[in-house]
């Protein structure tokens, strides 16, 4: 989750910036340490011993040099910075961009496609092709972070951020709220999958579909399937076809992620029954509230959902 | 030069004996009020730094459980808000501040020394009221910065938030308080012959501190004020759903906050300049340049607040401005840095214990800069805000340039605060164990930052890669920790030893080297006449310390004590001690806990108490003015009188405060989601009682005009009469408010209407404090208290009342003529 090994073009320029800036950095860093070396060690002598000859109080070329000099590097700092910024943050989305609706919540991440597909916490996109992220709250500020992908954009209730870029490198992405938002701000993470553009459109028209059909041979799926369907899941959690709810994420295509609890946990059957069992033990706060199944259910319900591919 | 006078006598009692507990909880004197801030701000500090301990302890490792996640939160909130607010600002204002204040300009105390008594109580009760979540409720949680919306009640219930508030909010009154008194002290009090070009440096900051605060601290109050108002009121101040922004509470808090860390750091960076030329026996390069860049500064750092908003999509347009300006704000911090290292450059050092520290600031804020320089890009920024790395930022410029100077004021000040010197061995060890714990702890967080942790997060997953690093940070932690024990150690060792400092220890080069270690109480037998810069070495060594040839006497002994002290120091007369501080904000902190545990009746209680001690200060003040030689007549160093010096700081600082209250509504007004509207408004009657208002304006002109004429009969007619009119107007909005709400809007209607009663119901408050303000002066007037010698406290009250009239001029124009205006 580095900020050094940038994947998008908006992280690239991010990154020039920041070594440019380094650079200026560094060279300032080594004039003062020098200066300062110089006097503690070199041009001063110690009380007791005979007094060094400079005495200024003054100099009025010193002083000019030290003022116009720093002003003279910030202006070379920030026209680039001023052109970054406006480049990074175009008023309308480029030609051909993947427009994609997200939404924030105490603690997870929803995205919507223009094509109606729904994910939660891992955001699937295709490399080399501009994808605008429009980002909205679904409660109190929070904020989008890739770094390898670019800066963050902070989610706020009321109006829409945009966050603009291309991913370059196809591959997987940490991402982690930026904006503390309560008990489990640290457990609201997601991933992001960029894939090539087959890939995506491949994920693209899985998601669309509606879930997996559970092999007849299943017994044990299909127990927590009549389970699930009866259950106070379906108040929060849509499985198309199946269940409404739209307070938690969509759960249709569930087993195709690979973690749960929004990025805490890796997606396996144990830690699903450890998140069903005790949300709040993985996630302090967590609205979902604790389902304590005897064995034998929890092992079908687990079953069922790790069916939803 | 006069022959060697005579000695005084052998034991002249210093400022801290006598008097008891009585009279430390009534004490006034400005060294007493310092000492207190001391041991508040030392007790704080252990628990601010175990609090940070804890959360290095919890950041040990991946999915840790040393403390739960809510536990964490409330340890990272009260870290932040304890360090600010209860440690570093009463170390630097509360503590070295007061105590050096009188003693640099030549004074023997600050311009209002009831109030400095005050702002000390006042920040005790915010700092009782901060932790008061411990015993019930919880401690605050969501940060030291609050963001709105999560602060709402909805998200979280609960008093834990009530009591940040309420804490903040009194804490804040105690630092206006004191930015007040500093002011108009550094203005009206300095010696005679010390212009603003021959004070010390420290002076300077503070002076520019004190602007600050007086500025940036409204903003705060206001932005805490709707918070309160959400929470208890149920307005919706930073509701989206209503149609407002949780952003509003963030530039306010901004505009407060970064401001704010030039008050922490402008103090610093005046220390600094003293103690280099202290130890380097030169006076400080550049006085001039050092003088402008802190007023340059102080200017712009009223500028740059949204680089704390760059990634909540204030546009590029707003970005690349708030960028510029932040990077501009780093040119004359460069200045001053240079302007150090020059002054050090050709020195004849001696490498004391403060020496070290101030030269490890040096190194340490240059760093802290740099990576500043790294966040004032916007695009950079929004890799690094919120994440570890602007962690490492803050730290090094508040740890690194404002503790370190701090560590080195106290082993520099500590002989004349206490007659005692700190160990210099166990200083070296203190210096050494710091600078290596502290690189420790935050260096590495530059790094985390850049591989993407976030902040404010009570674990992180083992396979991120950040547990080695997180884990170098809490060995630093815990190396800092035993620094700071040996640092306590090195205090309770000196208070504890019976050895006494000198009087000049360092050979130093301002005023406060002049007094005894520790001074007496009235600071100076006869207030010194200044003829330069660096004006005590001016007075032993007789030439110039601020251009040309320095005094390079390698170490020796300070000469005689100027010529011409007195014999006696009986006609000197200090002010008495007084309950009323103590009370006065025991009573606001009733107002405080009654608001938050819904007991009415203690609300009013303590309303009612403020208010009498309050006035009662005042008529103490009026009567020490009397019994002492005639102090309304004093020569002001600054050419006005000390209290009106003191309203027109105070009116400052409203303008802020009303300010924001007015841009609010301005904000606010179309973006109510329903509910009725600006049309609402009775332009025709608010014109009447506008009138009656402005004409009280008037009758004011006139009552002090009678007052300066001695004419008894009608000053009380005018007086009474500007009190009137006063009460009409009131009359006026409480006819006005009633019938509102019985066409339907209340307070918590729509945002039209809660900006509306909050900005008019605020300066109704005004109105009513002067009205208030005026019946205490006629009751005085009434009892023949008010003759012509005291004409400039009706004046006082005519200044007050004249801006609370201007005020309404433009909430009237903006209120309420502009709705008559199509299209406004």
């Amino acid at each position: 989750m580095t900020t050094l090994a940038p994947k998008s073009d908006l992280a690239q320029w991010i990154n020039s910036l920041f070594i440019e800036v380094t650079a200026w950095d560094a060279i300032i860093l080594a004039i003062v340490v020098s200066a300062f070396i110089l006097a503690v060690f070199v041009f001063s002598s110690r009380v007791g011993e005979a007094a060094p000859a400079s005495a200024a109080t003054s100099d009025l070329g010193l002083e000019i040099a030290w003022t116009l000099g720093p002003t003279l590097v910030l202006v070379m700092i920030s026209v680039p910075t001023i052109r970054t910024i406006f480049r990074s943050q175009p008023a309308v989305a480029p030609a051909g961009a993947l427009e994609i609706k997200v939404v924030a919540h105490q603690w997870w991440w929803e995205f919507g496609y223009p094509d109606g597909a729904k994910t939660s916490n891992e955001l699937h996109i295709p490399a080399n092709r501009p994808i605008r992220l429009s980002l909205e709250s679904g409660d109190i500020i929070h904020s989008f972070w890739v770094p390898q992908l670019g800066g963050k954009r902070d989610v706020v209730p009321g109006q829409i951020n945009e966050l603009t870029f291309i991913a370059t490198v196809p591959g997987m992405y940490p991402g982690q709220c930026a904006e503390f938002c309560g008990l489990s701000h640290a457990n609201m993470r997601f991933r992001v999958f960029v894939d090539s553009p087959d890939e995506f459109a491949k994920w693209d028209r899985a998601q669309l579909a509606g879930p997996a059909a559970i092999p007849a041979t299943d017994l044990l799926a299909s127990n927590g399937a009549k389970l699930f369907a009866n259950s106070p899941c379906t108040t929060c959690h849509m499985i198309q076809g199946i269940s409404k709810g739209y307070i938690g994420p969509d759960l249709t295509h569930f087993a195709s992620r690979t973690t749960l609890a929004a990025g805490v946990l890796k997606n396996t059957p144990e830690n699903v029954a450890k998140w069903i069992g005790k949300p709040q033990e993985t996630k302090p706060g967590a609205n979902m509230p604790a389902l304590l199944l005897p064995g034998p259910k929890m092992d079908a319900l687990v079953a069922y959902l790790e069916s939803l591919k | 030069m006069a022959a060697q006078p005579k000695p005084l006598p052998a034991h002249q009692p210093s400022y801290l004996e006598g008097g008891g507990i009585l009279g430390w909880l009534t004490t006034i004197d400005h060294k007493r009020v310092a000492v207190m801030y001391l041991v508040s701000a030392l007790f704080f500090m252990a628990l601010g730094g175990f609090e940070a301990m804890a959360i290095r302890v919890q950041l040990w490792s991946p999915d840790n459980h040393a403390l739960s996640a809510a536990t964490y939160n409330a340890f990272f909130t009260m870290h932040g808000t304890t360090m600010v607010f209860l440690v570093v600002m009463p170390l630097l204002l509360g503590f070295f501040g007061n105590f050096l204040i009188p003693l640099q300009i030549g004074a023997r105390d600050v311009a209002f020394p009831r109030l400095n008594a005050m702002s000390f109580w006042l920040a005790m009760v915010a700092g009782v009221l901060l932790h008061l979540g411990w015993v019930r409720g919880g401690l605050p949680d969501a940060g030291w910065f609050g963001y709105a919306n999560l602060t709402e009640r909805y998200f979280t219930p609960g008093l834990a938030i009530d009591w940040w508030v309420i804490g903040l909010l009194v804490s804040g009154t105690s630092t206006v308080l004191t930015g007040l008194n500093f002011l108009t002290t550094i203005i009206a009090m300095r010696a005679p012959g010390m212009t603003y070009m021959r004070m010390p440096m420290f002076i300077w900051s503070l002076m520019a501190t004190s602007i600050l605060i007086l500025i940036a601290f409204p903003a705060l109050t206001i932005g805490l004020i709707f918070l309160l108002f959400d929470r208890f009121f149920g307005t919706h101040f930073y509701v989206a759903s209503a149609g407002a922004t949780p952003i509003l509470w963030q530039h306010l808090f901004w505009l407060f906050g970064h401001p704010e860390v030039y008050i922490m750091a402008l103090p610093a960076f005046g220390m600094i300049s003293e103690i280099i030329p202290a130890f380097s026996r030169k006076p400080l390069f550049g006085y001039p340049m050092m003088a402008y860049s802190i007023c340059l500064i102080a200017f712009l750092s009223y500028g740059v607040w949204g680089h704390h908003m760059f990634a909540t999509g204030m546009g590029p347009v707003a970005d690349s401005a708030f960028a510029v300006t932040s990077m501009l704000i780093a040119i004359p911090t460069g200045v001053k840095i240079f302007s150090w290292i020059a002054t050090v450059w050709g020195g004849s050092l001696r490498m004391t214990t403060a020496f070290y520290f101030a030269l490890g600031m040096l190194l340490e804020f240059t760093l802290g800069g740099l990576s500043g320089i790294m966040h004032a890009s916007a695009p950079i920024d929004l890799q690094q805000t919120d994440s570890y790395f602007v962690v490492a930022h803050f730290h090094y410029v508040l740890f690194g340039g404002v503790i370190f100077t701090i560590m080195a004021a106290f082993y520099y000040w500590w002989p004349k605060v206490t007659g005692r010197m700190l160990g210099e061995r166990l200083g070296k060890w203190h210096f050494w164990l710091t600078v290596v714990g502290f690189n420790l702890t935050f260096f590495p967080m530059h790094i985390l930052g850049m591989w993407g942790m976030p902040r404010r997060t009570y674990t992180y997953g083992a396979d991120m890669g950040w547990t080695h690093l997180n884990q170098v940070e809490t060995i630093g932690a815990f190396i800092l920790g035993v620094a700071f024990l040996v640092f306590y150690f090195n205090i309770f060792k000196s208070l504890t030893s019976a050895e006494r400092a000198p009087a000049d220890p360092w050979d130093g080069r301002s005023l406060e080297w002049s007094t005894a270690s520790p001074p007496p109480a009235y600071n100076f037998a006869a207030i010194p006449q200044i003829r330069g810069r660096d004006a005590w070495w001016m007075l032993k060594y007789g030439h110039a310390g601020s251009r040309g040839v320095a005094a390079y006497a390698s170490g020796a002994a300070p000469s005689q004590p100027p010529p011409g002290e007195p014999l006696s120091v009986e006609h000197i007369h200090m002010p008495a001690p007084s309950i009323f501080p103590l009370v006065s904000s025991l009573a606001v902190g009733m107002i405080g806990l009654g608001l938050i545990i819904d007991w009415y009746r203690i609300i009013l209680i303590g309303a009612a108490v403020t208010v009498l001690s309050i006035v009662g200060m005042g008529f103490e003040y009026a009567d020490y003015g009397e019994e002492s030689h005639d102090p309304e007549h004093a020569p002001s160093s600054g050419g006005v009188d000390v209290r009106k010096i003191g309203v027109w700081s105070f009116i400052g600082s409203e303008c802020v405060f009303f300010a924001s209250l007015i841009s609010t509504f301005i904000v606010y007004k179309s973006r109510s989601v329903s509910g009725p509207g600006p049309q609402i408004l009775n332009i025709p009657l608010t014109s009447v009682s506008t009138f009656i208002l402005l004409m009280s304006s008037l009758l004011m002109v006139l009552a002090l005009a009678a007052t300066q004429r001695g004419d008894k009969l009608w000053q009380r007619i005018w007086l009474g009469g500007t009190a009137a009119f006063g009460l009409i107007f009131l009359g006026g909005q409480v006819y006005e408010f009633t019938s509102f709400y019985h066409e339907g809007m209340g307070l918590t209607t729509n945002l039209f209407s809660q900006s509306f009663f909050v900005l008019v119901g605020f300066h109704g408050v005004h109105v009513a404090i002067g009205v208030l303000w005026l019946s205490v002066l006629l009751v005085a007037a009434m009892a023949g208290k008010l003759g012509k010698s005291r004409a400039l406290s009706v004046e006082l009250v005519g200044l007050y009342w004249h801006f609370v009239d201007v005020v309404w001029i433009i909430i009237f124009t903006l209120v309420y003529l502009m709705q008559a205006v199509p299209g406004a």
